[in-house]
């Protein structure tokens, strides 16, 4: 493997960690635990808040394995790019609005992080999936096992 | 079907055993959890079609926001449901334990509700390191029998109730607090039990 590959697969395994950490948190626990952290972000209409409770966990869960195992990897990388923009676009506009959120809800009842260091953790998550997303997965992927087989 | 379908299909049936494998590791083992409390904290009728069980702190905010859409929901049921409270003090509130306690020993005087209210509508007045003496006035103006009032707070039976209330909660998965159950149907904090609450409570009425 290149320095490039090496670089790539750390990187996938540490987003991809923390993102299956993350959603087996809240997928274990109750829906309704994570919809209310979500309905004091106050960034999705109320009808859809149950909605996304549920479903975040698994696009997190799925995508965190995707990258672990480097199965579409460009894809998976840039979906966790998109998910750590949309939860810094998040955690930012409740600062700039002076929302004090009860928990981050970044990893269920887990860990409790402040916004500062959910912001922190993500700005780190986002560049490392750059790093997936922009250098080829490697042969340390179910990828390259698509392509060629064993 | 061509091999490299059939490796892309089995790529996504990994993927997706794997995301369902953590799910259920994390969940662990689910324990049915007791709503059992003492008398003094439970109001309306035993046999009520309807049982609503909360979990709270009495240093939580979000409790005390909830008083209010709880109170209107037990009011506009009154006779057909059942309430029991449940301790349910975190652990990053320092005096949501001594609170509790505190108003045990006003239940044991069948003074629970009026100290529970007064709590809640003054929580920023005693949730502080000046907790004791309020706790104390507020066992005065409740007009408690103070020796009981103070022996019983050196029981060491209200600890372990306390834990055995907090390993309810836990066994419920309760993560934050309010936490209302009714009829077992989770609602979490005031938002959710003003907005869904009475809808459902309708709907378990008319079963």
């Amino acid at each position: 493997m290149t320095h490039k590959e090496h670089a790539a697969l750390a990187a996938r395994l540490a987003v991809g960690a923390v993102l299956v950490y993350a959603g087996a948190s809240k997928a274990a626990g109750p829906a309704e635990d994570f919809a209310y952290i979500i309905s004091a972000y106050d960034v999705i209409p109320r009808d859809f808040v149950m909605l996304a409770a549920a479903l975040m966990p698994w696009v997190e869960l799925f995508v965190g394995w995707a990258l672990i195992l480097g199965f579409q990897t460009r894809l998976a990388a840039a979906a966790s790019g998109a998910l750590f923009l949309g939860f810094l676009g998040a955690v930012g506009s409740t600062v700039l609005r002076g929302i004090a959120l009860p928990n981050c809800g970044c990893f269920g009842e887990g860990i409790h992080f402040t916004p500062g260091q959910a912001f922190l953790l993500d700005s780190c998550l986002l560049v490392l999936c750059w790093f997936g997303w922009s250098m080829p997965p490697g042969r340390a992927s179910l990828d390259r096992w698509m392509q060629r087989g064993l | 079907m061509n091999a490299m379908l059939a490796r892309r299909l089995a790529a996504f049936a990994l993927v997706a055993a794997l995301s369902v494998g953590s799910m259920l590791v994390a969940r662990g083992a689910r324990k049915p959890f007791s709503p059992a409390a003492p008398d003094y904290r439970q109001k309306g009728p035993a046999g009520a079609k309807v049982l609503i069980v909360e979990f709270s702190d009495f240093e939580c905010p979000a409790c005390r926001y909830a008083e209010k859409p709880l109170h209107d929901l037990l009011t506009l049921y009154e006779g057909k449901v059942r309430f029991v409270f449940k301790h349910f003090p975190l652990r990053m509130h320092q005096w949501a334990r001594p609170a509790a306690i505190a108003a045990e020993c006003a239940g044991r005087q069948g003074r629970f509700w009026e100290y529970h209210d007064r709590l809640y509508d003054r929580q920023e007045e005693w949730a502080n390191d000046k907790a004791e003496s309020f706790l104390t006035s507020y066992a005065v103006a409740a007009k408690l029998d103070m020796n009981a009032w103070l022996s019983c707070r050196a029981d060491p039976a209200l600890p372990a109730l306390l834990e055995a209330e907090l390993k309810d909660g836990a066994n419920a998965w309760v993560g934050s607090t309010p936490t209302f159950f009714i009829n077992g149907k989770r609602f979490v904090g005031s938002k959710q039990l003003g907005e869904r609450g009475t809808t459902f409570i309708e709907g378990e009425l008319k079963r």
